[in-house]
């Protein structure tokens, strides 16, 4: 088992974001997190990250115990993550921002710099290299945050909506950039509400709903899954299905 | 052609630090010594303050520790005021592990009064603190008992002692800048949470930038005790000491090599002929000049006039943003 989360917890006061969540990721694997707006798959991920400590349950990743652990730590051990929201750094060039990625295996400017280079020839990025990082808009800092956690040579690589608000077109690209980080042996996990998407990315889904995991299993398998369609298309669709 | 500017700049960069050596006039040669002085503790709070984006308005405490310490150690141990300096250097590592890591804890404006209060604190506490003089303050040598109390009646040799400390700074500020160092605070000066998921240690990078930031300003508050040869809690820990290094950044250009440089190449001449010709003493101006300046940098240029240097350079590289 490559990462394990059992029983995480994740209150925001009273409320429960996550609930008792579960999930397994083997070596080499792509599988897909989905649910509704507001289902807890964020705040999953930033227990997984580090960015949230969970209020109950246990992470292990890589055979070591990392429920506690910090971020820049379970970096180094191998997790990326990218944010729903792209968080660039400001004042600094495309290439300078992926560096802070490389900078984490290679502490030397020139071997960061050539690290960036390749990544963002990797992720179609290497003509906008010498612009500052603000010219890009949304997919440009999208498919940056992924070079940034690439850059940072991972095991496991977590996507929090890397494809949400993107054109048809772009979505194409993405899905090909995905493709190829899968193929050059990186595990990931995809948070996606396209279902589209999914089908054509996974072979494994796990559904969340109001914290929980509702579903897992095939694409096809969970989106014929009752209670999905329930969740996704509200209580009367689910209801009136034949 | 390429190399045209550098060739220019670093002409006009040598003929600039030559200049006070060529004036007969003591007027000058006192604010050029002054002038390399403030772009020491304006150069050093831009390591955290600049660099690392988390904005100090209490950096008086380090130059008060650099100042008392040299008065200190003439006043109590009879050797030359600059032998307290690596005491200050000292004391400021220990303010910086004692003080500076639960407070970096917090974030954005929470961390700027934090230390203002700080500031604020250590000013009180010295103010009654018999030891050290309390209210009054502490004098230096009246005359030099041997040259190493630093004790010359021109400007000179201190502008050539300033400008040595100065230029190792900004040496290592610009290795710092290309290194890993230099791109983790930056980072983490602009996403702290983005700075964290690629394995930037955040807490222990402010902390090596504030150690040094800390210790050279402490050297410039030594230095300075050095040259006046005077030293009382206002101009040792006073908020205005802290303003000066801010606004001598952001004005030049906060995060950038000579932002503060150009920042103090500006203002302390500026200051220093007004308070010449308004008779000396009037702070109040100080006050009023320098909230004006903090106004026009947040309203029309955020990047300080380094914003602006890449459109005289004509390379627009940063864009303005
Ligand atoms: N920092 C927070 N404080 C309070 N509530 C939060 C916070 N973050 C998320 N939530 C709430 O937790 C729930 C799950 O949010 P999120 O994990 O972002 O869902 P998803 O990513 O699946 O859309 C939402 O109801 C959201 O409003
Ligand atoms: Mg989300």
């Amino acid at each position: 088992m490559l990462l394990e989360a059992k029983g995480i917890i994740k209150t925001f006061g009273s409320f429960r974001a996550v609930d008792e969540a579960d999930l397994t990721l083997q070596e080499h694997e792509l599988i897909g997190l989905i649910g509704p707006n507001g289902a807890g798959k964020s705040t999953f991920f930033n227990c997984l990250a580090g960015d949230a400590l969970p209020d109950g349950g246990s992470i292990r990743f890589r055979d070591r115990e990392i429920t506690r652990m910090a971020p820049h730590d379970r970096a180094r051990l191998g997790l990326a993550r990218t944010f729903q929201v792209p968080i660039v750094f400001d004042g600094m060039t495309v290439r300078e921002n992926v560096m802070v990625g490389a900078f984490l295996r290679r502490p030397h400017r020139h071997a960061a710099a050539a690290k960036a280079d390749e990544v963002l020839a990797f992720t179609g990025l290497a003509e906008q290299a010498d612009q500052p990082v603000t010219t890009l808009g949304t997919p440009g800092r999208k498919r940056l945050e992924i070079a940034r956690a690439l850059a940072s040579e991972p095991t496991v690589l977590l996507l929090d909506e890397a494809l949400a608000g993107l054109t048809s077109a772009e979505v194409e690209t993405a899905i090909a950039l995905v493709r190829r980080i899968h193929e050059s042996g990186i595990t990931l996990i995809v948070v996606e509400h396209i279902m589209e998407v999914i089908h054509r990315l996974t072979q494994r889904v796990i559904v969340f709903q109001q914290g929980r995991v509702l579903a897992e299993g095939s694409p096809a398998d969970v989106t014929a899954d009752p209670r999905v369609i329930e969740a996704y298309l509200g209580r009367r669709a689910g209801r009136h299905r034949p | 052609m390429k190399n045209f500017p550098r060739v220019l700049l670093i002409a006009a960069a040598a003929a600039l630090v030559a200049a006070p050596f060529l004036t007969g006039n003591p007027f000058y040669q006192r604010i050029a010594a002054l002038t390399a002085l403030a772009a020491i503790s304006a150069s050093a709070w831009n390591l955290i303050g600049g660099y690392g984006g988390q904005v100090s308005f209490g950096h008086s405490v380090y130059f008060g520790i650099g100042a008392y310490a040299s008065l200190l150690a003439y006043t109590k141990l009879g050797v030359p005021p600059i032998a307290g300096a690596p005491l200050g250097v000292l004391a400021s590592f220990a303010l910086s592990v004692i003080v500076g890591l639960p407070s970096f804890r917090l974030r954005g404006h929470y961390f700027s009064m934090a230390t203002i209060a700080i500031a604020a604190l250590a000013e009180v506490l010295v103010t009654n603190w018999g030891f050290a003089g309390g209210a009054i303050g502490l004098m230096g040598p009246a005359s030099p008992r041997s040259l190493a109390d630093l004790l010359f009646r021109s400007a000179l040799p201190y502008y050539a002692l300033f400008v040595a400390v100065l230029a190792s700074l900004l040496g290592f500020t610009y290795l710092m800048q290309r290194g890993r160092m230099g791109f983790y605070l930056r980072a983490l000066g602009s996403g702290e949470r983005a700075a964290e998921s690629l394995g930037v240690p955040i807490r222990r990078y402010k902390l090596y930038a504030l150690l040094v930031s800390g210790a050279f300003t402490s050297l410039a508050g030594s230095l300075y005790a050095v040259m006046v040869g005077f030293i009382d809690p206002g101009s040792g820990f006073g908020i205005l000491v802290s303003v000066n290094m801010v606004v001598m950044s952001a004005l030049g250009g906060a995060g950038t090599l000579f932002g503060p440089l150009v920042g103090a190449i500006i203002l302390v001449p500026l200051e220093e002929t007004t308070n010449a010709l308004l008779g000396g003493g009037s702070s109040g101006a100080a006050y009023v000049v320098y909230g004006a300046i903090i106004m026009l940098i947040a309203r029309f240029s955020p990047g300080g006039l380094a914003q602006w240097w890449p459109l005289l350079s004509g390379k627009g590289r940063r864009g303005a943003a």
